[in-house]
């Protein structure tokens, strides 16, 4: 074999809890090393995913395989797994140092060597000194470190996350993004994270895998992701995007035009099945748009439109407009402009002109058709 | 301002009025049983440990005061077991009739102690344990049940969902992640509902008056028998031994647990 086999590997696996399909067909390689995310709104089954990875549940079908060996009857004490939950789950009645020292207990490592250990990991997670503390006298952050060191300190194959951060504030989060990711660079422990967190999936993974209702939607690395997005739902699930549905009119190869309102605009698929006449869904991100006062900046743009300032919102970096076109049918389109220092904001119910490009305009068939 | 300044008054009036209501019997029985007089007053006249003294000497007193000690060693070690296993079941573990045995096993909160201690009473008489101590422990267990339940129950509640699979993702089978995390994370549950239980069964008077004749009677029995012919200090007394082992149960439960933990989870 010339590529080492993946530490990760899912066959098909689907849950049902009763009549509720809460994983569907789901299948992923991942090579060592490397970080996965899986991002989808709350419900779609991410921690159930995880669930299966561990152990704690059986898949109703399709197969796990964990460094190239099927799981399904291996019991969750006996994978090399190390997993961050939710609510981290520390062991209240132990000190930080004993939560780190267990998993080397039960895994019977030389007594002798795990002070040394412990000690180590504490360090990596920045918590020297702390192994005395009780649990309930670490803040939020520290208690996260602690789940982490205690998810790594024996070495796991996989590490896996359920959102821990999701109960931290901002900045914390932000911090604890950064700080996860520096911990699995240092150690290269192949992991897969969860989240509904569309930011700390661009910023922590190397694959993005956007799933709904269970069913994989996409999967992709961050920049393809964001860049091409597969569907309407990816699309608007990542970054700020304005919907718009049309019906498409004139199709050459991947330019399509789409009748919106009493408009025709421009845009581009992917999608070769899309027929004239066809409804269609179209996905335009934010920060492709330019705005301008009224009269101005029309001719370098492929489609372009007068507006109506709805809503603006000063981002400090940006300002965030909401417009609204008529010719579109009201559609309210988002539009960022960056560093505005050098130009005036425009104000609500001021009217503008829009304009973007035919290839900003992601245009897909319409999911329920 | 003075709105706040009302408030301020009205409340703090109120916590004393409750302070001194609740501690004024308490601090009565503690002077009335330093008397050097015969008989149960306030003011007492003139101070002397004389009736502590009667007390020691008294072997009636003295053998019900063992006697309350067995019946609630006895209670209190059938309970924790009991009501730990019963509680975890119950809030932690997915079993059958789930409903019906938590409603089952707190029916002794429903029914009065009138009742209870009749129905044992008989029950006890039909299989002719009755008239023995040991039973009395058992009674008494029964009946308080639910507080050991609650005590636990308020525990694991707080617990995270996940501990047990945090332990096995550790590397735990399912014994050791019980042992080593799930029972000693509910100590402090435990230990509240032990105490919770040894004084409430050192204290039970009704249900113990049916179990018990007149070789086993327990202390709360034998003190309302001897306020029936003439109370003098040395009830007084024996009121002040029953303080002192409720003070130091609560200066247990503060040391194992900590005050402030134990009030959070009620
Ligand atoms: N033990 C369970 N019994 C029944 N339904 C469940 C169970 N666990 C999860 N589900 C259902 O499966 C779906 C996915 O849940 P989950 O994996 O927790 O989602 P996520 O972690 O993405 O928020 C939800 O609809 C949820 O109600
Ligand atoms: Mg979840």
């Amino acid at each position: 074999m010339t590529s080492p086999l993946p530490v990760v590997e899912l066959r098909d696996v689907s849950k049902s809890f009763g009549n509720v399909r809460a994983v569907k067909n789901v299948s992923f390689t991942l090579p060592r090393g490397s970080v996965l995310t899986i991002l989808g709104p709350s419900g779609c089954g991410k921690t159930t995913l995880l669930r299966m990875i561990a152990g704690f549940d059986a898949p109703t079908s399709g197969e796990i395989f964990i460094q190239g060996q099927p799981v399904s009857s291996v019991p969750p004490y006996q994978r090399s797994i190390g997993m961050v939950f939710q609510k981290l789950a520390l062991f209240p009645h132990m000190t930080a140092a004993e939560n780190i020292a267990y998993p080397l207990k039960m895994r019977r490592y030389d007594p002798a060597t795990i002070p040394g250990r412990v000690e180590r990991y504490l360090q990596i997670v920045q918590l020297s000194g702390m192994g005395t503390r009780r649990i309930h006298e670490l803040s939020g952050g520290q208690q996260q470190r602690v789940a982490i060191a205690r998810a790594l300190s024996f070495s796991p194959d996989l590490l896996l996350l359920d959102e821990p951060l999701s109960a931290l504030d901002k900045k914390l989060r932000e911090e604890m993004q950064l700080e996860f990711r520096r911990i699995q660079q240092e150690l290269a422990v192949t992991t897969i994270n969860v989240t509904h967190d569309q930011r700390e999936a661009l910023v922590m993974s190397d694959e993005i895998i956007v799933m709904s209702d269970g069913a994989v939607q996409q999967a992709a690395d961050p920049v393809r992701l964001y860049r091409e997005p597969s569907s309407r739902f990816v699309a608007s699930f990542i970054g700020l995007t304005s919907l718009l549905t049309g019906r498409a009119t004139k199709i050459q190869a991947m330019d399509v035009a789409i009748q919106v309102g009493n408009m025709v605009l421009k845009g581009r698929t992917a999608d070769e099945t899309i027929q004239n006449g066809a409804w269609v869904e179209c996905a335009l991100r934010a920060e492709q748009v330019r705005i301008f006062p009224a009269g101005k900046g029309f001719a370098e743009f492929d489609n372009a439109l007068e507006g109506v300032v709805d809503q603006q919102i000063f981002e400090g970096d940006r300002m965030v407009y909401q417009v609204r076109c008529p010719a579109l049918g009201d559609a309210p389109i988002f539009v960022f402009d960056h560093d505005p220092a050098h130009h005036q904001f425009h104000q609500k119910d001021d009217s503008v002109r829009i304009g973007w490009n035919a290839q900003d305009l992601l245009v897909y068939a319409c999911s329920d058709a | 301002m003075t709105g706040a300044r009302g408030k301020t008054i009205v409340l703090w009036s109120i916590v004393w009025f409750n302070l001194i209501a609740l501690s004024l019997p308490t601090i009565i029985i503690l002077g009335a049983s330093f008397t050097s007089g015969d008989i149960v007053r306030f003011p007492p006249d003139g101070l002397s440990l004389k009736w502590y003294a009667r007390l020691w000497l008294l072997d009636d007193f003295k053998d019900a005061f063992l006697r309350t000690l067995y019946v609630s060693v006895i209670c209190t070690i059938v309970s924790i077991p009991a009501g730990t296993l019963a509680a975890l079941a119950l809030t932690r573990y997915r079993i059958r009739f789930r409903t019906a045995i938590q409603v089952y096993l707190l029916l002794p909160f429903t029914i009065p102690l009138v009742v209870s201690g009749l129905g044992m009473m008989i029950v006890f008489g039909e299989v002719r344990i009755l008239g023995q101590l040991w039973p009395v422990g058992i009674g008494l267990c029964c009946i308080n049940l639910p507080f050991m339940m609650w005590a636990v129950s308020a525990t694991v509640n707080a617990l995270d969902n996940n501990l047990e699979n945090a332990a096995a993702n550790c590397g735990a089978p399912p014994l050791q992640a019980f042992l080593t995390v799930t029972l000693p994370a509910v100590m402090p549950g435990v230990i509240t509902g032990a105490l919770l239980m040894f004084i409430l069964a050192f204290n039970e008077f009704l249900v113990s008056l049916f179990l018990t004749d007149a070789r086993i009677v327990t202390l709360p029995v034998s003190i309302y028998n001897s306020i029936r012919s003439v109370i003098t200090p040395d009830l007084a007394a024996v009121s002040v031994v029953y303080i002192v082992i409720a003070l130091f149960a609560v200066w247990l439960l503060d040391r194992l647990v900590g005050l402030e933990l134990f009030l959070k989870s009620k």
